[in-house]
């Protein structure tokens, strides 16, 4: 009886706040409107933590749209489960003038199954609305309320999450009992003005007119530059388990003792086989070698996500019976043959895809990738126990170079992942090629790559058929037309850590015939950079997401019925974003050797510095294209 | 004789040997082992066998219910071929009625030392899901699989609602054999309809069938003071019908690869699909579902509610009063409601042929799908004293209806029929005008449905080009830079596309979009004209400056004569093709430049020029180039004059785009005097 006072209680709140907004957009302010395709008019998230075992997430907005672009914001979709719970939800529309043009009942939402497109199965669950605006500008006002057991997971604090969105307020608000203690992460706070209250059991922030951001290119993910908090508490309960940590090394200690430690028996056979197969060695790295070898061999990636099986591995035992598995049970599964054969290793959680790090101030289930730390010796391994084609040890960009939370018996330790070196993403690209007087070119190409261009290459061309092949490489060299190749080969090489691409081919017109002149475009292997756009006043700073180093040497045979006429001359950038360089060198009259390479460094630059880099990949782009020239 | 006893004895015995079991469980020795597809070695899977029944099943109370057994066998030949794997099984759940599975059984077999290794798929590992109010799906992936591995599933699925699945015979995998057996009762009439390239024929038997009822009767017991008041009397009775059956055989069926340039792979693939049609049951007049075009007309305009729905007026008759009092003539009145009703009704994103508001709740709530929209136009249209109708179609990712079913459609548009013309209309469009329909519309044909019960194929692709002419003026500077105006016009399709992307976008965004596609310029002084006047050709200009499209060599420069605007990659690239082309509708491009030659410099040498066609007078390109005075002009045109081309052309396509792409690779030298 008491809960229900308590609902309505709520629900009266809610009804006020909306009775008392003047939902007309006329005294939108036009420096909100500005870049922006809508405003968040407001914005009330409050958590009440009621109990180790249970939240409550209310959430109001009201979003006024200027336009189609920004219709998104009045798509809704709720997720649920079985441990969440949707309690209410309403939603209203109003016209230019504030006027009611639609309310919106949880009847009118349609209810699927969240599909996220990877998982055979999930549990999860989504309502959905979408809204047809008959004018602009319009304002959509919804609210809800969700229950949940799943304390573990208190959604972040994210100011803004999308671009061409002003938000005119914006109030964050979270209630906790005296028996929890909440950790928080307060991130990019400096240069905005927030109002923060604390006291004993409750915190809240405010912001106020956040003018819209464009997006621009190459630009970091916004929850690195605007005001975001993080959130996790001290007693949690996670699908059903409760949990107990105030630091990272008691979370791993918990995760370990409770999702983990006893997932890993394996069957009798199972360990006899693993044991022979790595009997005549007594090298720890061999052996770990051998067992990731064959996992790659018996298993294969699956994903099927109900409940705890969303944080807790499938048995071993179970993988090995049906020989597939989420990131969770094929880590787990690996771990458990590495510890048969006496290998210490340990799971971790990771965030796989963009370059994200754990967020190190929080003990809080974080991630949404798992893969296996193992320590040998004096070096650090990290398997990715979901591929079956990188080769041990072999991370790639999908989890390297940042802070993933290592779990043991004895706790949780926060460890960097393998960092590649620019020098380590090579590629390189040895050939020759030959063009007749007509301006037909016979080539023969071999690249090699190592590094994050070997990952690149393996996700993308390994495994792939002729038909396959064909439509890649002339992608690929998308720069000649008329291919026909006589000859593509891929090879994974996993012994010596590198993608090999062999190819041979020929087309016709590659040279372009100008009255008596032939032109040569001379970068004929690796010639598809472009510049960035031009952004004019730009307001953000910029990423470069991937450092990597492109060498190339290639011989070319020239017509001889031809005079020579023009040799391309000798050029080299340099830059802080990296460096570029070409050359011709003269073997003998017709055959030259065409050198290039280009090197890009990663990292996080400032928004003045954008045009430079522009103009450093102009320049590429243009001396890319330089032509050979040749006369009658 | 002896020997040729043997000799015979040995034949049967080999042949006895080669013959496939393809009994459930059977799984042979030489399947398992083989390495590739002989008929195809880039195959990552096949399909070894399918077999597949559907058959009517009577019981007593509910009706008929249409079974269908399924089994397959799948060979994995390699790692890209595990996907093949992972099974999903949809079915009909709604509310009331709901389609149920039973009897699935699946297994994975190897051979690991000889021996056959056999894994069964265990019930928990099915996963049951809902994907909407109406279907759901039963998903697995099978356990233990390897390369080389065989898989196996068999299930049933019985349904009250009488859906007989689509009968698949190609896949992106090949086919070694499928035996289909499709029984229906003489009462129930399915119409087939096949699409697809690579044939199958059914043979057509008949068979005896019967139901034995079992009748109860009570009747009020006559004895008086009974304990019983009722008396229950049994008694049978046998219907006797024929039954038809349809028996396909099919072998060695290629594997459908996706190509570049095909509206929807799914149009190709072989598939024949069984739709209800009409119901002849005893003593009860005939039930139409659909059948002849006339029926399908007559079931539209009954069962789908088009006769009430078009009837509805008093919603409108305001508005369109005032829209009439101000149109004089028929093209005006036409224009004014189209007008009219895409300012009233704002298409919801919901296609279909069963209305979502009805037409009177959409034009007042001003929210509707495209049947509420397209309806409201051909009311209005009619009540005007216009000659108009709906014009049923299936978009282009919906596929090509070839027979008279209703599944195979879901839009609906309008058409006016003037004397010897028909406009055709899409209100769901901001954009849209009379005889400009949105790409997903034009896909082939559509049917017109006239309320008189008349019904006839209308032709959805436009006939009228779609234009882009542009018109580009360019100067040297002495820094080796250049600087110009360019104006381009769009009109029909091509403005359509044009506003529907663009004129939403503030400029700064359009620019940036503009500067992309034509890389190497910076854009100044950006204007589009005619925006919202959609009557009208749209037209863009601006002013722009590039420091990278000449080579300066020596006291030479270089460069293309189109600049930017030059076609320098062909986009037919694949050696073969196996499907049409879709243009999407015929066009013209049309480039006219004009550059000043910079002082101190001549002209040392331009290409030639150019003019070639495709057969049939299907498309031509042109490029002329004049030297003027102080001035060279260039003109290109490309005009195809067809949308669609069979993959026979295909060769011819590819040549003629080849010798644009050489043509406008060409570059115009001057030099330094």
């Amino acid at each position: 009886m008491k809960k229900i006072i308590t609902l309505i209680f709520l629900f009266f709140n809610f009804l006020i706040y909306a009775q008392d907004f003047d939902f007309s957009s006329l005294s939108i302010p036009e420096n909100l409107k500005e870049d922006a395709n809508s405003v968040a008019r407001f914005e009330n998230f409050a958590i009440e933590i009621k109990s180790q075992r249970e939240m409550i997430i209310n959430y109001q907005t009201a979003i006024t749209i200027f336009n189609d672009l920004g219709d998104k914001h009045s798509n809704l979709t709720i997720y649920y489960d079985k441990k969440r719970t949707i309690n209410e939800v309403k939603a209203t529309v109003y016209d230019s003038k504030g006027v009611i043009v639609k309310k919106i009942k949880k009847s009118d939402f349609k209810d699927y199954s969240a599909f996220d497109g990877i998982s055979l199965f999930n549990d999860n669950r989504l309502i959905h609305y979408e809204h047809t605006p008959i004018s602009y500008p319009y304002t959509i006002y919804y609210e809800y309320e969700i229950n949940t057991s799943n304390t573990a997971f208190i959604p972040d604090w994210i100011l803004n999450d999308s671009y061409s969105q002003s938000v005119k307020s914006a109030k964050f608000s979270i209630k906790y009992p005296p028996n929890i203690s909440l950790f928080k992460s307060e991130e990019n706070f400096k240069g905005f003005e927030i109002n923060k209250t604390e006291k004993l059991g409750f915190l809240s922030y405010e912001i106020k007119d956040l003018p819209a951001l464009k997006r621009e290119p190459y630009t970091p993910a916004l929850f690195d530059f605007l005001p975001t908090v993080k959130f996790g508490i001290s007693k949690f309960n996670l699908e059903g388990v409760d949990g107990d940590a105030l630091n990272w090394k008691e979370f791993g200690k918990w995760y370990y003792d409770n999702l983990i430690q006893n997932t890993l028996e394996l069957p009798e056979v199972t360990k006899l086989k693993i044991k022979s197969m790595t009997a005549n060695t007594s090298d720890p790295f061999e052996k770990a070698k051998i067992v990731y070898e064959y996992v790659q061999s018996k298993v294969r990636y699956i994903s099927v996500q109900v409940g705890i099986g969303g944080f807790k591995p499938m048995f071993a035992s179970d993988v090995d019976r049906l020989g597939y598995g989420d990131c969770k049970a094929l880590t787990n599964y690996t771990a458990a043959l590495l510890k048969e054969v006496g290998v210490a290793s340990y799971h971790t959680l990771i965030f796989g895809g963009e370059k994200r790090s754990l967020n190190k101030s929080i003990a809080s289930p974080q991630g949404n990738h798992m893969i296996l730390y193992v320590p040998i010796a004096n070096q650090e391994i990290w398997l990715e126990c979901t591929s079956q084609k990188d080769p041990f040890a072999e991370i790639g960009s999908f989890t390297d170079d940042r802070d993933a939370l290592v779990l043991s018996p004895d706790g949780g330790v926060i460890r960097h992942t393998k960092v590649y070196k620019t020098e380590e993403n090579l590629q390189t690209t040895k050939g020759s090629y030959t063009i007749d007087s007509e301006g037909n070119i016979t080539a023969d190409v071999y690249i090699e790559s190592t590094g994050t261009q070997y990952d690149d290459n393996l996700l993308g061309n390994e495994g792939k058929n002729q038909k396959e092949l064909d439509i890649i490489f002339k992608k690929y060299l998308s720069n000649i037309n008329n291919i026909k190749f006589s000859k593509i080969e891929v090879f994974n090489n996993k012994e010596a850590f590198k993608f090999e691409e062999k190819l041979a081919f020929t087309a016709t017109n590659y040279g372009v015939i100008n009255g008596t002149q032939l032109l040569i475009p001379m970068n004929a292997f690796n010639n598809g950079s472009e510049a960035p756009a031009r952004i004019r006043d730009r307001k953000l700073p910029f990423e470069i997401s991937m450092n990597f180093l492109d060498i190339d040497e290639v011989k070319i045979a020239l017509p001889t019925q031809l005079k020579i006429e023009y040799i391309p001359e000798k050029v080299e950038l340099n830059t802080k974003f990296g460096t570029y360089s070409i050359e011709v060198i003269k073997i003998d009259d017709y055959n030259y050797l065409f050198k290039r390479t280009l090197k890009i460094i990663s990292g996080n630059y400032q928004k003045e510095e954008y045009e430079p880099y522009r103009n450093f990949r102009k320049e590429i782009a243009k001396h890319d294209n330089s032509k050979i020239i040749l006369i009658k | 004789m002896k020997k040729i006893l043997i000799a015979m004895v040995l034949t049967l015995m080999a042949n006895e040997i080669i013959a496939q079991d393809y009994k459930y469980g059977k799984v042979s020795k030489e399947e398992l082992e083989e390495k590739y597809y002989p008929l195809d070695s880039s195959a990552n899977a096949a399909v070894l066998y399918k077999n597949r029944k559907t058959h009517f099943e009577y019981t007593q109370g509910q009706g008929f219910n249409v079974i269908t057994e399924i089994h397959e066998r799948i060979k994995i030949y390699n790692k890209e071929g595990f996907e093949w794997a992972t099974k999903n099984i949809e079915y009909y759940n709604a509310p009331n009625t709901s389609e149920k599975i039973i009897n699935l059984k699946a297994a994975t077999y190897f051979i690991e030392n000889e021996k056959v290794i056999e894994t069964t798929l265990s019930k928990k590992e099915v996963f049951d899901e809902e994907s909407n109010k109406y279907w759901s799906q039963q998903k697995f992936t099978m356990p233990n699989i390897k390369e080389g591995c065989v898989l196996e599933w068999t299930y049933k699925i019985i349904s009250p609602i009488k859906r007989i699945e689509d009968l698949q015979f190609q896949y992106e995998i090949p086919v070694k054999k499928i035996d289909a057996k499709i029984e229906i009762p003489e009462y129930f009439v399915y119409n087939k309809s096949y699409k697809g390239y690579y044939p199958v024929s059914a043979k057509e038997e008949k068979k005896n069938s019967s139901i034995t009822f079992t009748n109860k009767e009570r009747s009020e017991s006559q004895s008086l003071g009974s304990k019983a008041p009722y008396i229950t009397t049994y008694t049978q009775s046998k219907v006797d019908y024929i039954t038809k059956i349809d028996i396909y055989e099919v072998v060695n069926i290629p594997a459908l690869i996706e190509e570049a340039y095909v509206n929807s792979i799914d149009n190709y693939k072989t598939t024949i699909q069984y739709e209800y049609s009409e119901l002849h049951w005893p003593h009860e007049p005939i039930k139409y579902y659909a059948n002849t075009w006339e029926d399908v007309t007559k079931t539209i305009y009954n069962d789908y509610d088009f006769k009430t729905e078009l009837n509805q007026s008093s919603h409108y008759s305001d508005d369109l009063a005032v829209v009439l009092a101000s149109s004089a003539t028929e093209s005006e009145k036409i224009t004014r409601i189209f007008e009219l009703v895409k300012n009233k009704i704002k298409w919801n994103k919901y296609n279909g042929i069963t209305k979502f508001n009805g037409t009177k709740k959409a034009y007042k709530e001003g929210v509707g799908n495209v049947v509420d929209i397209n309806l409201n136009l051909v009311s209005m249209l009619n009540k005007a004293g216009l000659k108009a109708s709906p014009v049923i179609l299936s978009t282009r990712s919906n596929g090509i209806p070839i027979f008279p079913t209703i599944d195979g459609f879901n839009y609906v548009i309008a058409a006016v029929e003037i004397e010897n013309d028909l406009i055709l209309l899409d209100a769901t469009e901001e954009y849209s005008v009379p005889n400009v329909l949105p790409s997903r519309d034009l896909n082939w044909q559509g049917r017109i449905v006239r309320e008189n019960g008349s019904s006839t194929w209308v032709n959805l692709i436009p006939t009228k080009l779609s234009e882009t002419n542009s018109s580009m003026n360019i100067v040297f500077n002495d820094s080796g830079t250049i600087e110009g105006v360019k104006r381009t016009q769009y009109t029909n399709l091509n403005a359509f596309n044009y506003r529907d992307n663009y004129t939403k976008m503030k400029d700064d965004d359009v620019i940036l979009k503009v500067e992309e596609e034509n890389g190497k310029i910076e854009i100044s002084d950006f204007r589009i004209t005619n925006k919202s006047e959609i009557y009208k050709p749209i037209i863009e200009m601006f002013k722009f400056t590039s420091d990278d499209v000449l080579d300066k060599v020596g006291d030479k420069i270089y460069f293309k004569p189109l600049f930017f605007d030059a076609m320098t990659k062909n986009p037919f690239k694949l050696e073969k093709r196996d499907y049409p082309i879709d243009f999407g509708t015929p066009f013209i491009k049309e480039n006219k430049v004009g550059i000043k030659i910079p002082m101190g410099y001549v002209v040392e040498s331009v290409p030639e020029n150019l003019a070639i066609g495709l057969s049939d007078n299907y498309g031509v390109y042109k490029f002329i180039i004049k030297i003027e005075a102080d001035m060279i002009n260039i003109y290109s045109t490309l005009q195809i004059n067809t949308a669609n081309f069979p993959s026979a052309n295909y060769d011819e396509i590819k040549d003629f785009y080849k010798m644009i792409v050489n043509k406008n690779l060409e570059q115009i030298v001057l030099k330094k005097v």
